[in-house]
């Protein structure tokens, strides 16, 4: 008894679900709704990039290295070890 | 009511067994990791080892999801040798990783290691979602090491009226913006653009739950993918902004004026024997994004694998089993390195 009202609730559910999905899929793809949370969203992470920028020219006034710095100097060793296994292959090539 | 009982005990289950087909590390550059599944106990069947490259954005272990529900575990049951990238968790200096960094660089290495294993120095590639995207970049410019290429739901076409074509493609969704304020593209932005394809999807899934929740092979599995799905990783920002603008907003493969290391990507030169494996009801990639790699090959030797299905449920259910990953193996059986050759 309660298994086929489950059933029948479910098959209305999987109808509007479907239904609901749909609509939702024509409204995420229309400009008014993708060019202001485009917008809105760019406008965050700007602010949120102009802070961190300022307080990197805080740490970068006082001499000390801020955060982008030791991004760049891993990726520098990770760049370089890259090129010691280029090396590494070329030479096990030849020998 | 039993489904509601399981369901109701699902917080205190145990984490299920993701990734557990036995392997070793036998590779590491950076955050990558390649990895060797140990053979079957009699040995490996075919010589040319198979590598899988998964999607940048994702864990590896969505092919070997579960014991008895594994792509990767079948194809080593079957006798292949099976290798497979896992790209490791990018942090904060990768945000500087770029896409020939990825594409050729790493993957090149990968698969030159894997290569070194095999009888003319070949192997067959499977790159599943942007894992195929990148094979195929990469057997475009890179074709040597190449027994054969399979681009499971890889997208190759990038204009497609597909909600993830229209998202990516809208002007006012500044790229730099988020690379400056993020440096790699973050978790949960890609996990919240996933999710937003399917709003309803949870609700959907909340009912299945209480509908199947009394199998238990079904609850093991509704938890591994969850637990997967769950487990999105960052894209490296330079990589995440070329693969934006280059491939979505220029549909760079299909216009030819996307380039590898300064190489031009042409599809046309890809010759080895290609299998594009598509699903009808993928809303991630859509079949005809994924199946137009078929119509741009050079090769002669093609084949075309089309299952009702979604991006990940076609991959990785109990019915796959049946139906696609046979038909994989097959492919690569068929094309196994000849009696004979010399594995180095």
């Amino acid at each position: 008894m309660f298994q086929a009202m489950f059933d029948q609730w479910k098959k209305g559910f999987d109808a509007w679900e479907n239904a609901t999905a749909e609509y939702l899929e024509t409204v995420l793809k229309s400009p008014m709704v993708l060019t202001p949370a485009g917008m809105m969203l760019s406008a965050a992470m700007k602010s949120k990039a102009a802070s961190e920028k300022a307080l990197a020219q805080f740490w970068g006034a006082w001499g000390l290295p801020t955060k982008r710095d030791q991004e760049r100097t891993l990726h520098a060793l990770n760049q370089l070890e890259s090129r010691l296994l280029d090396l590494e292959e070329k030479l096990s090539q030849k020998g | 009511m039993k489904g509601l009982k399981n369901v109701s005990t699902l917080w205190a289950r145990k984490p299920p067994p993701v990734g557990s087909t036995p392997c070793d590390v036998v590779y590491r550059e950076n955050k990558l990791s390649l990895l060797r599944y140990r053979p079957r106990a009699e040995g490996v069947k075919y010589k040319t080892p198979v590598l899988l490259v998964p999607s940048l954005i994702n864990r590896h272990y969505v092919l070997d999801l579960l014991p008895g529900k594994s792509f990767i575990e079948y194809m080593v049951s079957v006798g292949h040798d099976v290798y497979c990238i896992e790209w490791g968790i990018p942090t904060d200096e990768d945000r500087f990783l770029t896409f020939d960094d990825v594409c050729d660089r790493y993957l090149g290495r990968a698969l030159r290691t894997v290569s070194r294993e095999a009888p003319n120095d070949k192997a067959h590639v499977l790159g599943y979602c942007l894992g195929g995207t990148l094979t195929s970049i990469h057997a475009a410019v890179r074709p040597e090491h190449f027994a054969s290429l399979t681009a499971l739901a890889a997208p190759i076409g990038f204009d497609d009226n597909g909600l993830l074509s229209k998202w990516a493609r809208t002007g006012e969704f500044d790229l730099g913006a988020i690379t400056s304020a993020f440096g790699n593209a973050p978790a949960w932005l890609l996990q919240g653009s996933f999710q937003l394809l399917r709003p309803t999807l949870s609700l959907h899934k909340a009912v299945s739950l209480l509908d199947k929740g009394d199998r238990e092979e079904f609850l093991e599995g509704f938890l591994a993918l969850e637990t997967w799905g769950s487990d999105n990783i960052p894209f490296p920002g330079a990589c995440f902004r070329q693969y934006i603008e280059e491939l979505y907003r220029k549909d760079g493969l299909l216009n030819e004026s996307f380039s590898m290391s300064g190489h031009p990507v042409k599809l046309s030169s890809i010759t080895c024997p290609t299998l594009a494996v598509t699903f009808e009801h993928d809303n991630i990639v859509p079949h005809k994004s994924a199946s137009v790699l078929l119509e741009r090959v050079s090769s002669t030797d093609k084949e075309h694998i089309h299952l009702i299905g979604g991006h990940v449920g076609s991959v990785v259910s109990s019915h796959a089993k049946k139906t696609l990953w046979p038909r994989i193996s097959k492919f690569w059986a068929d094309r196994d390195a000849p009696a004979g050759t010399n594995v180095h």
